[in-house]
């Protein structure tokens, strides 16, 4: 019986050694490629493009600088933590002295990967994770030596099982319903537990010194990443595409350096605010993205898209959890005691949150309160609503959120797609459509 | 007084249209065939021969459709959409939705009283809502294209069919072929098959009237039967439907016209 059972713990199918080493390089070339377009398409559209994105630049790159950092430091005895979710208390595994890494893949080929184990049904995300586990394809996956795994939607719930084939999995049960007297205190047991086992995978103890460090460095980014999304609110001084890859690459970098970097780029935006040098037309519509997370580097096809339809538009802000989301909300603690930091760590990943996973008594609110505020602040001239297929929750949560919009005589147009490059032609066509309309609306 | 044209690059056909001082002065359409910019170059020149004004009259043509990228002579281009919302607007002064059917897509789009697109839908991924449909049906029914409208108008109810897929239909067809299920009831189906797609896109959009219907299909008096059902509501349908594409490209052509002329005073 118990061999039985063992073997249907399995997810992941056996490859030999010839076609895994073969997938791998394709996919790791046309990744590379892809990386290199990017970067490429948001130069041409920036002419002027600052220095300092140049930093930016390079540690988007998946395969480069920032993998070898990471193996050094692991050969040198840090732990690496990978997560799945904003979810995952940061400032925990940093106060251990343990490299955080987000692990979901934005990887298009290795979701055709992942169609050889559970069907085009389930969201690309998921399939393309674990495309990528199949092949080794993605280095932070590879690299982490335990990976913190929120069980947030469905595809994450089962993904968490697919990748235990091959990596020690910490799940976390974040209670669903947020205005319950009990939720703050489930959640902070799940906190306690991921606590556990981050001391015990680095043999570090998180006390109130170092955790107040980790939450301090923490509380900077933030601080970095607001200055940014202020310079967002006027006009143009950074496109979209580039201020995105900026939040992105926090869940990655080394935060403390990334920190420092985003405020040089700071302190050059503002200067050309001074100087009126914008990065484009200050009458161009003026976008939100929301929905599923957009993943680096595959799904900058729809920033792409906007940024370059004809008429152009301008991504200025997005309430999703790969981009404005990520360091939004700093920890905020009253009192450095220990069981006040934790307290706060569990408050912030949980209320702050806006992921369509919650309800309470009022829906999903926190969500639409976020997208009518951050409207109003960014001066939103249209909202586009983003919706990989499989991607349940934010899918049902549209229409709520459209009702919401149309009081507030907000375009908002819902873009379907896939993990796919093929449907790039049909997509424009809508985007270049739902601009053209957002500049007629301006012409009035 | 301004003069332009709008070329509409169908998947079928390419049609343009030409106006003078807001008024349709000509019109042509030309298969698409394998060389679509040629056939936009030709359609031009014939709709210019019809309404008797030559190139160097035309002040700015605008071109839409699925394949706007093909017409290389366009000095700018509208989406389907915009061009769809301009074009009822001018036909029926009180539409507010305008719906187009087309050869292999179609789409619905809401306007105010100026023809300023508000929201859209579109339909592009299953060729069972849109005019190709009904050409495979015709020709599993073995039964003229032009034939299925009046024929399904002589049936009271409509045969049970899969209408998810074009190529599943198909397959439904022939057996109801063979349990010897009148044409007519068959003819009807597929009709209402495809319309009630088009209505549950117009019912996501949200049924606005008055509504416009346009596109090649829209000729059809079957679907148009069909769709009226299925909406409950009355249909205001141009003369030549086909046209509203390169229509709605020529108000908007000379719309940019008028604005080059403010720019360079």
């Amino acid at each position: 019986m118990a061999s039985e059972i063992e073997k249907g713990t399995k997810y992941i199918p056996e490859m030999s050694k010839s076609e895994i080493d073969d997938l791998n390089k394709s996919m790791k070339t046309s990744s590379l490629k892809v990386i290199e377009d990017n970067i490429e398409k948001m130069k041409k559209a920036w002419k002027n493009r600052p220095k300092a994105m140049e930093y930016f630049d390079e540690i988007s790159n998946l395969f480069g600088k920032r993998q070898e950092e990471i193996k050094q430091q692991k050969a040198a005895g840090k732990k690496v933590i990978g997560y799945s979710c904003i979810f995952a208390p940061i400032e925990m595994i940093i106060a251990a002295e343990a490299i955080p890494v987000r692990v979901g893949s934005g990887w298009y080929d290795s979701a055709k990967l992942g169609d050889r184990i559970m069907p085009v049904e389930v969201c690309p995300v998921i399939r393309s994770t674990v495309g990528a586990q199949m092949v080794n394809l993605s280095p932070f996956l590879e690299l982490s030596d335990a990976i913190v795994m929120p069980l947030t939607c469905d595809g994450r719930t089962k993904l968490s099982e697919m990748l235990a084939d091959h990596k020690p999995i910490w799940r976390m049960n974040p209670p669903r319903v947020k205005d319950d007297p009990h939720t703050l205190s489930m959640w902070k047991q799940e906190i306690m537990v991921i606590k556990e086992k981050i001391e015990k995978l680095t043999g570090n103890k998180i006390d109130r010194k170092n955790l107040k460090a980790a939450i301090e460095k923490m509380q900077q980014a933030t601080k970095a990443f607001r200055r940014l999304q202020d310079l967002r609110k006027g006009n143009p001084v950074i496109n979209g595409r580039d201020a995105m890859l900026v939040n992105q690459t926090a869940l990655w970098d080394d935060i403390e350096r990334w920190t420092q970097k985003a405020n040089e780029l700071c302190d050059e935006l503002e200067k050309r605010l001074e100087q009126k040098q914008y990065s484009t037309y200050p009458d161009t519509p003026r976008v939100m993205l929301t929905g599923t997370p957009m993943i680096w580097p595959d799904s900058w096809k729809v920033p792409n898209l906007i940024e370059e339809s004809d008429p152009q538009g301008i991504v200025v802000v997005d309430e999703q959890c790969s981009g404005d989301r990520i360091l939004y909300d700093p920890v905020g603690v009253d009192e450095w005691t220990m069981s006040d930091m934790i307290d706060a760590i569990g408050e912030r990943y949980l209320m702050a949150c806006t992921c369509p996973c919650f309800t309470s008594e009022h829906g999903n609110e926190d969500r639409i309160n976020w997208i009518i505020d951050r409207i109003k602040e960014y001066k939103v001239d249209g909202v586009i609503y983003y919706v990989v297929r499989g991607c349940i929750l934010y899918a049902m949560e549209y229409q709520r959120i459209k009702n919401v919009l149309d009081a507030m005589n907000i375009p908002v147009y819902y873009l379907d797609t896939e993990y796919t490059r093929e449907d790039v032609g049909q997509m424009k066509t809508r985007v270049e459509a739902f601009l053209e309309m957002l500049e007629a609306r301006m012409d009035i | 007084m301004v003069v332009s044209a709008g070329v509409d690059m169908g998947t079928q056909r390419v049609k343009v249209a030409i106006i003078k001082d807001k008024q349709v002065v000509g019109k042509a359409q030309e298969f698409v065939g394998f060389e679509p910019t040629k056939a936009a170059e030709k359609a031009l020149e014939e709709a210019l021969k019809s309404a008797n004004i030559s190139r160097e009259e035309l002040e700015h043509i605008t071109a839409t459709g699925a394949g706007v990228d093909m017409a290389t002579f366009a000095d700018s281009k509208v989406s389907m959409m915009g061009a769809d919302a301009k074009a009822g607007v001018y036909f029926f002064k009180s539409a507010r939705t305008v719906i187009d059917v087309g050869a292999e897509d179609a789409r619905a789009v809401k306007c105010d009283e100026y023809g300023i697109m508000q929201d859209f839908i579109v339909n592009a991924r299953c060729a069972a809502g849109a005019g190709t449909f009904i050409e495979a049906m015709a020709r599993a029914l073995e039964v003229e294209l032009e034939d299925m409208g009046p024929l399904s108008l002589k049936a009271e109810r409509a045969s049970p069919i899969n209408a998810s897929c074009v190529i599943f239909a198909e397959s439904d067809v022939v057996s109801l072929i063979h349990r010897e299920e009148p044409k007519s009831e068959i003819a009807r189906a597929i009709f209402d098959a495809m319309a009630e797609r088009v209505a549950s896109m117009v019912k996501r959009l949200g049924v606005n009237p008055d509504i416009v219907l346009v596109g090649g299909v829209a000729k059809d008096e079957g679907f148009v039967a069909s769709l009226k059902r299925r909406l409950g509501i009355e249909l205001l349908i141009p003369e030549e439907p086909i046209y509203a594409g390169a229509i709605g490209a020529a108000l908007v052509a000379a719309k940019k016209a008028k604005r080059a002329r403010r720019r360079a005073q």
